[in-house]
């Protein structure tokens, strides 16, 4: 993946206290998981708090990537969004579909523009990851989504869609071993 | 027998953090008892991860609100590590004294045998299991402290009455030293137990209620000395 000898070089810098190197990784990386952040908190100041707390944890213990077990750009998103689902349960502030950002319109104040501009390949690589998901029957990609964006838990999406506990854990282990096998096939 | 597809369907929803009840708790176990040593799982558990990541993508990148970077520059501005005490002589022996209160609370034993093996609140734990768990939801990384090499973390995975310690890269103490790890609450300094780095590694969990640690203090200290009280050779406020 483009970037990711840079990105690795920028976790060596930034493991060895250069505080650059952290600023071009956020210049690269927060637009990213403010907007992964937003879409699962679906609030500024839990969106705010969940890229701060995961910024300085990667300040404060960069050795927790290990490079051997995936990308810097993967291992971040998914701390930001593990953070940001965390942060759902704790303030117990799971909202309705419609409340949520689901269109990702910008906030006020706010230019996604910006941040796509400074980041031309991500957003390849989101064309990709996009794609993949379209590929996932409707079925499994609900699930898969219930749980990823709107951080639910199995049993609250077995309840909503009034479908066994079963047949959810069926279509999202179904859903992720699909998409693994999509997004390692993408260019 | 473990058998894999269940096991990837408990790993699927782990990672995406939608596991609650048993399920989590077969997670954890999953986790701790048969990951480690399960090529397969490790790998799935790696791709299942790394799917999450790119999943990140999906949402539209969003400018962040312009306090953040500000809010990170004046926590970074205040140093990398967590603010270790000075020990300073009085300190110290109010230290080692209040670590007996500590210990009459916590239930802990302190080693005044010359504390030249773990306790048994200190095991030895699998880097993979402790570096999963610090990146599971919930949970909380924070510095030790400072350190010649690498940087210690302490781990405090949610739902879990325990700590860990995850160190690499890390030096061989001088010849003749171990390393003692050290509980800090207040001024209450209580020793947990003894350690050497394994081919550079240090993977630790530490058996003691996560509510009685304000943080956790490493030392460079004389092999086989009692451990009445934290020497400040290793980490020290700046």
């Amino acid at each position: 993946m483009q970037d990711t000898t840079d990105d690795l070089e920028l976790h060596r810098r930034l493991a060895a206290g250069d505080r650059s190197a952290f600023d071009e990784l956020y210049r690269r990386y927060a637009a990213q998981a403010y907007g992964l952040a937003y879409r699962v908190t679906g609030q500024q100041m839990l969106a705010q708090d969940v890229v701060h707390d995961a910024f300085m944890a990667l300040w404060r213990a960069p050795e927790a990537f290990d490079e051997r077990r995936g990308s810097f750009r993967t291992f971040f998103l998914s701390m930001v969004h593990h953070r940001g689902v965390d942060q759902v349960r704790r303030e117990q502030r799971l909202r309705a579909r419609t409340e949520k950002a689901a269109n990702l319109d910008p906030l006020e104040d706010e230019d996604p523009a910006d941040a796509v501009a400074e980041a031309g390949y991500l957003s390849v690589r989101r064309k990709e990851v996009r794609e993949a998901l379209t590929e996932l029957p409707a079925a499994q990609r609900q699930v898969l989504e219930m749980a990823y964006f709107d951080g639910k838990t199995q049993v609250q999406i077995a309840e909503e869609l009034a479908i066994p506990l079963g047949t959810v854990k069926t279509r999202t282990l179904a859903a992720m071993r699909k998409l693994r096998t999509l997004l390692a096939e993408a260019p | 027998m473990i058998d894999h597809d269940e096991a990837d369907e408990l790993l699927a929803g782990y990672v995406l953090g939608s596991l609650t009840g048993a399920d989590a708790d077969a997670a954890d176990r999953l986790l701790d008892e048969h990951v480690p040593d399960c090529i397969t799982c490790r790998g799935t558990l790696d791709a299942f991860r790394g799917v999450t990541g790119e999943l990140g993508l999906v949402a539209d990148p969003l400018a962040p609100p312009e306090p953040l970077f500000p809010r990170l520059e004046r926590e970074l501005a205040g140093g990398r590590r967590r603010r270790i005490p000075q020990w300073g002589p009085a300190r110290m022996v109010a230290g080692a004294a209040a670590a007996v209160l500590l210990i009459g609370v916590v239930g802990l034993s302190l080693m005044h045998d010359g504390g030249s093996g773990p306790s048994e609140l200190l095991t030895k734990a699998d880097l993979a299991t402790v570096t999963d768990l610090a990146r599971s939801p919930g949970s909380h990384v924070t510095p030790v402290g400072q350190a010649p090499a690498g940087a210690p973390s302490e781990v405090e995975p949610p739902a879990h009455d325990e700590l860990y310690v995850m160190w690499t890269g890390v030096p061989t103490p001088g010849t003749g030293f171990t390393y003692r790890l050290w509980a800090v609450r207040g001024d209450a300094v209580t020793y947990l137990g003894d350690f050497l780095p394994d081919n550079g590694v240090v993977a630790l969990r530490i058996a003691v209620d996560p509510t009685t640690v304000d943080h956790l203090l490493i030392t460079s200290e004389p092999l086989g000395s009692p451990p009445s009280q934290p020497v400040p050779s290793l980490q020290q406020a700046g």
